[in-house]
């Protein structure tokens, strides 16, 4: 399938664009734009004004991806926490590692492209998914 | 910019747009309309108010805009600069106070402090030389701390 979004990437897209490729889609295909008069028709778009899977009620778009999908997964709720700071920075979680993760995000994507980003930050995820799931069975962090 | 009118009542969705705007650092132009120096990540927050403002049964519209007058523009930073250096002087009170607190509490304190001040950072557009004493002030609490107890 193909999705689209708007171009220069930040956590909250890169996230998206990895829950999508692991949980929905693992042949998805990415198209960036600059406005929502570019988007192909064939594309599903997300985290973009007017759209259904974006920030809604406080929410941002990971998080509405989990809800509409029903991806009750507690690991990825647990990284929802995470996106959720880095990206708006409203306290409304507990989330020590968001100013860490949006720093790596925002200097990454000064230095690649898009494309180049999701491929990057596609592992980063993969292990923040592992490192948040073996802590959540601990019941404390993993050495 | 944003112009924006939001329905008197219910007033949580009222109240919870008013908190994220003060927390982005906007100055306020008039009633329902804010202002914050343009770069593509406050353009993006106001459009995400935006559209809170829309579903919460809302007019809302974002522009970008220049201040015709030079004088004005400088009134408008000058406005902004001074309602962040209040909060800047909060901190450094608060850090200089904190010296005759016992240790753990100065510790803790610190933490805070520390948290606080990275989140006036970030909607600090124009640093008033309120910054620097806030920032002494909190970097002299952590020095006498280190000094004081041993690890």
């Amino acid at each position: 399938m193909k999705w689209a979004t708007r171009r220069h990437c930040h956590i909250d897209r890169a996230a998206c664009a990895w829950l999508i490729r692991r949980f929905l889609d693992p042949e998805a295909e990415f198209v960036f734009v600059d406005d929502p008069e570019e988007l192909p028709p064939d594309a599903t778009p997300f985290d973009m004004r007017g759209v259904e899977l974006s920030h809604r009620g406080g929410d941002c778009s990971f998080e509405t991806f989990l809800r509409r999908y029903e991806l009750d997964d507690p690991v990825l709720w647990d990284v929802a926490r995470i996106v959720h700071e880095a990206d708006l920075d409203d306290d409304r979680y507990d989330a020590p590692e968001a100013p860490g993760f949006d720093v790596a995000l925002r200097g990454l994507s000064m230095v690649v492209d898009d494309d180049r980003l999701l491929e990057l930050t596609g592992p980063l995820f993969d292990g923040l998914y592992e490192f948040r799931k073996r802590a959540l069975m601990l019941g404390r962090e993993p050495a | 910019m944003l112009a924006y009118r939001v329905p008197r009542k219910p007033s949580t969705p009222r109240i919870a747009i008013w908190r994220r705007l003060k927390r982005l650092g906007v100055a306020q132009v008039l009633d329902g309309l804010v202002a914050l120096p343009l770069d593509s990540r406050t353009r993006e927050s106001l459009e995400w108010i935006a559209d809170d403002v829309l579903a919460a049964g809302g007019e809302a519209t974002v522009w970008i805009a220049e201040v015709a007058s030079l004088s004005q523009e400088r009134a408008l930073a000058t406005r902004m600069a001074e309602a962040i250096a209040s909060e800047y002087m909060a901190i450094a009170t608060e850090a200089e106070a904190a010296a005759e607190l016992e240790a753990w509490l100065r510790r803790r304190t610190l933490a805070r402090l520390r948290r606080e001040l990275h989140r006036i950072r970030r909607r600090d557009f124009f640093p008033p030389a309120e910054r620097e004493r806030a920032e002494a002030a909190v970097a002299q609490l952590a020095a006498a701390l280190a000094e004081a107890v041993p690890r």
